[in-house]
């Protein structure tokens, strides 16, 4: 390894022996070559190669994936707003596969209940005002809404995560490469590599980051990365009672797969289209106050 | 009996109005990050002060010149902290250089600011100043001395045609300078205009609106910290200098809010789906820092303050002009302050689900994060004063040593 | 010296000087770039693998059919078929590993957490007001959570 690196070096230096048209520029050269060649000898010192080792390894802490090829994959997830019954299995199941830090605030994924009232008396508008809430998420369920019974014309709960956009607006703000779109489809987070600046979670248009209390970097869903390339279903999917949310690979659908057919039999919409980040996460039976 | 079962009630947050996606809760850019695009507004504004002198020849204002850009040197070091120590991983900072994102502003931020400290501001002062620093590293003894050697880099070599030369490539450098001014602050600007998730920020009026706010800021200061050191130094007022830079800051202050103006009247016209939060949020939790501080103390009264001199210049005696040359540019620092506040601040109080609102809490005492940054934001914005006090010890001493040389006057040399 | 080529000295030495920044800057490069930076795309590559060896909770239906085999066969055939055993078991990760780590336990709490009467869930879905519903002391006294049905 050392002798390929002198080797490299060799051709950097230039050579000192050229001959020298203005006389006074001589010692600039000089200069410049003998700087060139204490930088070149730097490089090749075995202390410098440990220098170079070291850093890495402060930043690199498990090599390559094994066994598990991302670009031979393309997760996707949808939702059938008419299966969700609000019961927040799956905010407290992401919670504990993924340590999610506990409180008021800090989701990877979480539950809104819509409440669309009856409209007034008089009014020009087919409906009423909407209500939103989602207390902690969602994540013990929901208690009773506090609107009465009779003034409801319709409601709906309706789960959110990461949108998974194509255009993500997040990647696209992240000054250093550390949030991106793997190859799978996933957008994933290094936490080794992030600086904690918080501008992918301005730039996100759903409220889907956060920044970490304790690491201080930036976190969102992962799709459960560690399951899903383990051949099992993202957490959130696995306890969902009602298969409100639909899970899978768009490269390679299985016999009857749900979300072929989900993608077949649905109308579906996104959420903030018009902001062109065409997020790749589908909805089915979305009402228009949904944002 | 079934076994008591009940679900927590809602958690009525008090700092929550209305709904807000829950990550929405606490808001991520606090009072270092109102701070960042203040400072780097000082700078770019202070800039372009010293550049009118340089390359307009504004011959009035050159006992500004070296204030300004020393003053925008001394910002522009201080203007990289707030945002260094608000990140989660300050160390690991460094990496917006090594592996910039490039289609991140952020990433070009590492740039952008070496090439403005390194290519602009150190350039300019140097070619000012190697006169000076050959000069007085001969009439100086002890420390001081070798940090004037220092500061020649070895080159002593101060005759006249080598002179010429400092004044041509000082030109060259100003000229460039003015380009890298608006970007090092329109560049700011584009932080937040380019984030289409919040409609506060999105705005392609933005970088703009923050290149005008930072050069009438930067004037601002230039104005308040001459008056504050001729006031030390004992020195006679130069009301000739005061009033022309007045002018300029009038003009300026006429144009930002002219175009700050207009994107109001642009989002109310336009009427977007965020227009019901935005002005419910003017009108409501940011009243006092939008309506009264940034619009009618911070641009409305220096406004009429400032346009009435040019009109009754002559009939205002010069201690009266001075009084309130110095008000309007305590009142515009001010609003310009609360400006960057509103954007920032303002910015992350509504929910993006438009549908809500959550608060700010600052606290000045040290027990909780939020009010560490807020000490510490205090802390870094009295720094810049700090290192320009040192500065003007060093590069525009009272005294200069050595035979000639008269304070608060550019070196002819330089002319 | 320099003058006679029209070079003036400060101009070499600024020129020297920013070759140094910028041979630094590249020497910084070279060292700080992590080793699989790029190797997809512009993040560091590994950064996949860290993600994908994160420690499980939920264990996933299938990991329960090696020993219930005949608890999914019965859950199967009936409403309560959707369901993973996980639902309402919780996570069992660890009692997969050991099996005498027990799992969470369930209580009238978790029926009711899906099928009390809420108007903000789907009609299709068998809700129950408790005012109106309230036979007998505990849920599993007449359902049973495997057969919901019957």
């Amino acid at each position: 390894m050392i002798t390929t690196r002198v080797i490299a070096v060799r051709i950097v230096i230039p050579p000192t022996n050229r001959t020298n048209k203005v006389k006074s520029s001589i010692t600039r050269r000089k200069l410049i070559s003998l700087t060139g060649k204490a930088l070149a000898g730097f490089v090749s010192l075995a202390t410098a190669r440990k220098a170079k080792g070291a850093v890495r390894k402060f930043m690199v802490k498990t090599p390559a994936p094994k066994g598990y090829d991302p670009t031979k994959h393309k997760w996707l997830m949808a939702f059938d707003i008419e299966q969700c019954i609000g019961c927040g299995m799956c905010v407290q199941a992401c919670e504990l596969e993924n340590k999610v830090p506990p409180g008021p605030t800090y989701f990877r994924t979480w539950i809104e209940r819509y409440v669309i009232k009856r409209r007034k008396p008089g009014s020009s508008r087919a409906r009423g005002e909407t209500q939103v809430d989602s207390p902690s998420g969602g994540i013990n369920g929901f208690p009773p809404t506090s609107v009465p019974r009779e003034e409801i014309l319709k409601s709906f709960y309706v789960p959110k995560l990461c949108n998974l956009c194509v255009d993500s607006p997040c990647v696209q703000a992240c000054p250093v490469g550390a949030t991106f779109d793997a190859p799978d489809g996933v957008v994933l987070v290094d936490p080794n590599y992030c600086i904690g600046c918080g501008f992918c979670i301005q730039a996100c248009p759903y409220g889907c980051r956060f920044m970490h209390p304790e690491t201080g970097t930036a976190e969102k869903c992962t799709l459960c990365y560690h399951r899903i390339t383990r051949s099992l279903l993202p957490a959130c999917v696995e306890v969902c009672p009602t298969e409100a949310r639909i899970f899978g690979d768009l490269k390679n659908p299985v016999d009857d797969d749900p979300l072929m057919q989900f993608i077949e039999k649905n109308k579906v919409q996104t959420l903030k289209p018009h902001l062109g980040t065409s997020p790749r996460v589908l909805y089915a039976g979305m009402d228009k106050e949904v944002r | 009996m079934m076994s008591a079962y009940e679900i927590p009630a809602t958690d009525v947050l008090p700092q929550v109005e209305g709904y807000i996606y829950p990550n929405e809760l606490n808001l991520l850019w606090g009072d270092l990050i109102v701070l960042y695009p203040y400072i780097t507004g000082l700078v770019a504004g202070a800039f372009i002060l010293a550049s009118l002198v340089r390359v307009f020849k504004v011959k009035a204002l050159e006992p500004t010149y070296r204030l300004a850009l020393l003053t925008s040197l001394a910002f522009l070091l201080a203007a990289p902290l707030p945002l260094l120590f608000h990140l989660g991983h300050p160390e690991r900072s460094l990496q917006v250089m090594i592996t910039p994102h490039l289609s991140s502003p952020m990433a070009i931020f590492g740039f952008v600011y070496a090439w403005y400290l390194m290519a602009v501001l150190l350039l300019e002062l140097w070619f000012d100043y190697r006169k000076d620093f050959v000069l007085w590293s001969r009439y100086t003894t002890g420390p001081k001395r070798w940090l004037y050697l220092i500061f020649t880099l070895g080159v002593t070599d101060i005759s006249e045609e080598s002179l010429k030369y400092d004044a041509r490539l000082c030109n060259i450098v100003t000229i460039i300078g003015i380009p890298s001014a608006f970007l090092l602050h329109g560049y700011v600007g584009f932080i937040f205009g380019s984030v289409k998730a919040n409609p506060w920020w999105g705005n392609v009026l933005m970088p703009i609106i923050f290149i005008f706010s930072a050069i009438v800021s930067g004037i601002a200061l230039c104005l308040f910290l001459f008056m504050i050191i001729s006031q030390a130094r004992r020195l006679k007022m130069d009301m000739d200098c005061l009033d022309v830079t007045a002018k300029f800051l009038f003009y300026t202050l006429i144009i930002a809010a002219a175009i700050e103006s207009l994107d109001w009247i642009h989002r109310l016209y336009e009427a977007e789906e965020s227009i019901h939060i935005i002005k419910t949020l003017a009108t409501g939790k940011l009243f006092v820092s939008i309506v009264v501080i940034q619009a009618f103390l911070g641009s409305a009264v220096p406004l009429v303050l400032l346009g009435l001199i040019q009109i009754f210049k002559k009939d205002i005696a010069a201690r009266a002009r001075e009084w309130i040359y110095f008000l309007s540019s305590v009142l515009i620092l001010i609003g310009v302050l609360a400006m960057r506040w509103n954007v920032v601040i303002g910015g992350q109080l509504f929910s993006k689900s438009l549908r809500g609102f959550t608060t700010y809490k600052m606290e000045l005492a040290m027990a909780s994060h939020e009010g560490f940054t807020m000490s510490f934001a205090l802390v870094l914005l009295i720094l810049p004063f700090v290192i320009l006090w040192v500065f003007l010890k060093l590069f525009m001493p009272v005294e200069e040593p050595g035979p000639k040389g008269e304070p608060l006057t550019r070196a002819e040399t330089s002319a | 010296m320099a003058r006679k080529n029209g070079i003036p000295p400060q101009l070499v030495r600024l020129v020297l000087v920013t070759l140094a920044i910028i041979a630094l800057y590249f020497t910084a490069r070279y060292f700080m770039t992590p080793e699989t930076f790029g190797q997809f795309g512009f993040y560091r590559g590994a950064s996949l693998n860290e993600h994908a060896t994160r420690p499980l909770s939920f264990a996933g239906k299938e990991s329960c059919r090696n020993c219930h085999e005949e608890a999914l066969q019965l859950v199967s055939q009936f409403e309560h078929k959707t369901l993973s055993c996980e639902t309402c078991h919780g996570p069992a990760m660890s009692h997969v590993i050991d099996p005498e780590t027990p799992l969470v336990k369930i209580e009238d709490g978790s029926c009711l957490r899906c099928h009390r009467s809420d108007p903000s869930r789907p009609s299709w879905l068998a809700q129950i007001s408790l005012d109106d519903h309230y036979e007998s002391d505990s849920c599993t006294d007449c359902h049973t959570p495997h057969q919901p049905n019957e």
